[in-house]
Order: structure tokens, then C-alpha cells, then sequence
């Protein structure tokens, strides 16, 4: 027959993973585990933030009192932002976001310096938004050194070292890594920044995207001595189009949005008044329950790891287990692919994420995965799984019983599988 | 349901039709796309010239996964002469659409019946 029919039969594979689809089926949940990806917004930071969308919405750079008001709430926000890593408030300037951050940072630095070296320091690591830039500069005649990370995701300091010149102005290495959770030696290079200025390399600068290390990590921008330091609003419990880019009393940069006045010259632009002040109390709650967070999320987190270890063979685990962020679980799930356990997950109501895409015939496997050494196979069939201070218990036993379905399923599907069925 | 894709093509990843491999089969052909490395394996068992039963593992993104079941539900009971009719635009509607970058995985499924049909042929010829 050339016309196919929509089943609604149960899958047809063995009983076990029949046992797993009725448990499924009893009760479909939505559980959202990526929390990398972005945040939902805290019932306290919208209602912060919500007087600013209706009768407080003067322009924070008018000088009447509808003005002063938001000027008022801004100038409040920074210092909450700041007081998060360990800033002066006229240290932070609000962006519309990480990427702009990042892109601020980078482009910033190498416009002002370039009359003395043009020579960056990257890691193979780094978020589109900062890969994106540096990829760009590189186009334009700058030389990059991007460092290596090993099997475990983490740069070495010898290499940093080893990879300065005399014309290095600027050094880009991430806080903590978005896909695999890896904390970089960021106080460590801060340190051979100092260390460098101390013999005479003036000029060079410290840049780290702190996007997914915020509020889950204690930052102090004096301890670490980094020059430049991203932050986002979404990835901690406030709304997407807001970030931040710490820059040091005395660090130079070129402007890249100009026509206004605003962030003492340096972001040009209208500030958007209720997405920073969320920004600052999503900021100060962040800081004042860190370490409960990070508790209940590591919990969670180690937990649903090793019921994955304990009821599916096969797996790699992705970055190295202890320098990471609390949160964050990648693993490679071998002989299947990324993409389609992530649908399987989605139609089970579960969100995960994953780094690798096929488009248009084309596969382009995760950068960072694949940065780890991992063969194709596995950067293909990583996942990662990203818990939030909201997820519960229920959910891990959910998402792991959904897991196991999803997992078995494609197995039984796949050439590449030892348990492809033998069927008559 | 997962909200990128048709139900029947949702449909198709719960419940993949006809997943597996013939124990008995007298033609298995696995072809894999260059480029992204998705993989489709059919296994038919054909009898008096017609498909008498099929089977197909897939690995690769969910378009081949929901193809490699679409054209082993869609061969099997049908002639050889009307297997090798088979357009990569049948595949695609048969899971209710494809979006452009995905349309590879109809060619993969059209591209590995062939080259087991051809298989078979020269086999039979021996």
C-alpha cells in the first residue's frame, strides 16, 4: 500500500520500553530543563519591573520629574548589577543584551588598541557571540590564537602563556562554558594579566563572558582582574533584551552605538527602564540566594545524572564533572543523534538543548563538543540539560523515565546500535 | 506534540512503522548522506516481484528518522515496477512536509530504496 495511516498504536519495541511509554502517557508534564537557553521571569522581578511599563515611563535622560524617576530607578539597578561582581556602579553599562556585551567588549578594545598590536587571545570555546566577532576581526587582518581545552573543557594556563606576544592587546576567555558548564582559571589569567602589565605589556586587556556564570558563580571583578566582564538578564530570572558590560575605571573603548548621550558615552541609545530595573532586582536576588540555588540545583542535577548513569549504558558525560557550573549536565548519547532525541523529548514534553544542527544536508556538529576531542558520533549526540532554581524532583524523575524511552527508541532504530531489532 | 513539525510526522517518530531489519531478507541496502552523516537502512523481502515485507533503520535527524519509516510503510505490498516509481516529493508529503533544509532526508530514503532495488536486480541476475 503507497498510503500511509497515522498510528496510534503504542510504539512497537520491547516490553520495557513499552512499560516506560505507559508510565509517559499517564500524565504529560512540561518540564523545562534549559535554563542556559534562557529563564522564566521571578514573580518579584516582574512585579518590580511592571510600574516602569505603565505610569513610571518617563525617558531616564529627561530632566523632568517623570524623567528623574527612571533615572532614579536606573542608577538603582546599576548599583544592584554591580554590587553582583563586585563593581563601582559607573563601572556597568546596560546593553541590549550578552551578545551586544560581548560584542561591545571585543570590537571596543581592538578599535582603541589596534595601534598596538592586533593580536587576540581566544579559547575554541566561546559563545557564538564572541566566536562570531572574533571570527570577524580575523577577516579583517587581526591574528587569533584560540586556545585548546582538552578533554576535561578547560583552557591551560601554560598555553595562555605561552601564546602571549608583544602585540597581544586583548584576551577573550569565557567564565563558564554554555554548553558543557566548564569554569575557565579566570582569577588565574587575571593574575598573568598583571603579572604581564607589571613587565611592560601595557596594553593589554581582559575580557570574560560571565553570561552563564552570573548568579551561579560568586564573581568579584577586583579579585579577578578582568578588565571587561558580560552579563545577561534572561539567564537570571529577568526578561530577554537586557545585559551588561562591566568595564574597569580607566579601560578605553570605542563606542559601537553612537547619537546619544547615554551610559557616559559609552552605549548610545534610550534605556530601556523596566528591563533594567528587573535586570537590578533579578541581579540582587541572584546574589542573595546564590548559594541556596546552587544547592538545590546541584542536587537536582547530580541526582537525574546518576539515574541517567544507572539506567543508560553507553553515555559520555561531556566537561570535566567538578570545575563546572551547578546546573549543567551534557551527555553524549551514543549511536543516536542529537536532534532527533531532542524531538523525542519535546513530544514527551521535555526541553533540553542541544549544540549540533543538520541543514540543508549539511551537519555542523557542536564546536565545543567537538573541541573536547569527541569523534562525530558523539558531538552528535550530545545533549545538554539545564536545571533552574524552580525545578522540582518530579521533574527529574520524569525527564529520566522520558530519557530512557527516548533513548531506547531511537536505539532500536538506529544501524549504528547493537539492540536494533531483528524483526519478521 | 512538538510544535515544528505536522502531527503525522510526529506521528511517525512515536511510532515509527515497520522499524527493524528481516531476518529473511533477500535484499539489505544502507546508503549514507556524505555530507551530514545520516544513515538509512532498508531490508526487504520480495517475493514474485512484489515487496512482501520491509523494514528500516535510520540514524540521523528526525526528517530521516520519520522518512525511513514513511517509505517502509509505503513499499511494503507494492511491485517492484511501483517501488521504482517513487518520488522523493511522495516521501515528503507522505510526512506531511518538509521544510527545505530537511527535504535531504526524502532523497536519502528514495536514494537507498533504488539502491536496494538495483541490488537486488543484479543479484537476482547472478
Amino acid at each position: 500500500m503507497l498510503t500511509p495511516s497515522a498510528s496510534q498504536q503504542q510504539p512497537r519495541f520491547g516490553s520495557r520500553i513499552s512499560d516506560a511509554w505507559t508510565e509517559i502517557s499517564v500524565v504529560m508534564r512540561k518540564v523545562y530543563l534549559d535554563h542556559s537557553a534562557t529563564t522564566p521571569i521571578d514573580s518579584r522581578v516582574l512585579e518590580a519591573m511592571l510600574p516602569y511599563l505603565t505610569e513610571k515611563f518617563g525617558n531616564a535622560s529627561s530632566v523632568h520629574m517623570f524623567g528623574q524617576e527612571a533615572r532614579a530607578a536606573v542608577d538603582k539597578a546599576r548599583r544592584q548589577v554591580a554590587s553582583l561582581v563586585g563593581a563601582r556602579a559607573n563601572e556597568v553599562v546596560f546593553t541590549s543584551g550578552g551578545t551586544e556585551a560581548n560584542n561591545l567588549a571585543i570590537r571596543g578594545i581592538c578599535e582603541v588598541a589596534k595601534a598596538h598590536g592586533r593580536h587576540v587571545i581566544t579559547s575554541a570555546i566561546e559563545h557564538p557571540s564572541v566566536r562570531g566577532v572574533v571570527d570577524e576581526i580575523e577577516k579583517e587582518g587581526w591574528e587569533i590564537t584560540r586556545l585548546p581545552v582538552y578533554d576535561n573543557g578547560i583552557v591551560r594556563i601554560d598555553d595562555l602563556r605561552a601564546a602571549i606576544r608583544s602585540d597581544t592587546i586583548l584576551i577573550s576567555v569565557m567564565t563558564a562554558n554554555n554548553e558543557i558548564g566548564t569554569n575557565q582559571p579566570i582569577a588565574e589569567i587575571g593574575a598573568l594579566v598583571v603579572e604581564e602589565r607589571e613587565h611592560g605589556h601595557r596594553h593589554l586587556c581582559f575580557h570574560t563572558d560571565a553570561v552563564q556564570a552570573a548568579g551561579r558563580l560568586p564573581i568579584d571583578v577586583q579579585a579577578l582582574g578582568c578588565d571587561l566582564l558580560s552579563l545577561s538578564a534572561h539567564k537570571i530570572y529577568a526578561p530577554k533584551g537586557t545585559g551588561a558590560l562591566f568595564i574597569r575605571r580607566g579601560v578605553r573603548l570605542a563606542p559601537q552605538q553612537v547619537g546619544g548621550h547615554q551610559e557616559r558615552e559609552r552605549r548610545a541609545g534610550t534605556e530601556s527602564v523596566a528591563n533594567i530595573v528587573a535586570f537590578g532586582t533579578a541581579a540582587e536576588l541572584a546574589k542573595k540566594e546564590m548559594d541556596q540555588r546552587n544547592d538545590h540545583t546541584r542536587r537536582l542535577r547530580d541526582r537525574f545524572e546518576t539515574e541517567v548513569e544507572d539506567r543508560i549504558p553507553d553515555i559520555v558525560f561531556n566537561g570535566d564533572r567538578e570545575q563546572r557550573l551547578p546546573h549543567l549536565s551534557n551527555i553524549s548519547f551514543r549511536f543516536i543523534e542529537g536532534e532527533g532525541l531532542l524531538i523525542h523529548l519535546d513530544m514527551q514534553g521535555v526541553a533540553v538543548s542541544t549544540g549540533s544542527a543538520c541543514s540543508s544536508g549539511t551537519l555542523e556538529p557542536s564546536p565545543v563538543i567537538r573541541a573536547l576531542g569527541r569523534n562525530e558520533e558523539l558531538a552528535r549526540g550530545a545533549i545538554r540539560f539545564s536545571f533552574g532554581k524552580d525545578s522540582t524532583d518530579e521533574d527529574v524523575d520524569y525527564a529520566v523515565t522520558a530519557l530512557l524511552r527516548a533513548v531506547e527508541s531511537l536505539r532500536e532504530l538506529s544501524p549504528l546500535s547493537r539492540k536494533s531489532l531483528v524483526a519478521n | 506534540m512538538t510544535l515544528s513539525y505536522s502531527d503525522i510526522f510526529s506521528d511517525h517518530l512515536a511510532n515509527p512503522r515497520n522499524a527493524g531489519e528481516l531476518a529473511d531478507a533477500d535484499v539489505v541496502a544502507e546508503e549514507t548522506n556524505p555530507v551530514c552523516g545520516d544513515r538509512l537502512r532498508l531490508s526487504l523481502r520480495i517475493r514474485d516481484g512484489r515487496i512482501d515485507a520491509a523494514r528500516f533503520l535510520a540514524y540521523g535527524c528526525p526528517p530521516t528518522l520519520a522518512c525511513g519509516s514513511a517509505i517502509a510503510e509505503m513499499i511494503q505490498g507494492t511491485t517492484i515496477h511501483e517501488a521504482t516509481k517513487l518520488t522523493k516529493n511522495e516521501i515528503v508529503a507522505a510526512v506531511g512536509g518538509l521544510p527545505s533544509r530537511k527535504q535531504h532526508a526524502a532523497s536519502l530514503a528514495i536514494e537507498t530504496l533504488r539502491a536496494a532495488i538495483i541490488k537486488h536486480a543484479s543479484e537476482d541476475g547472478e
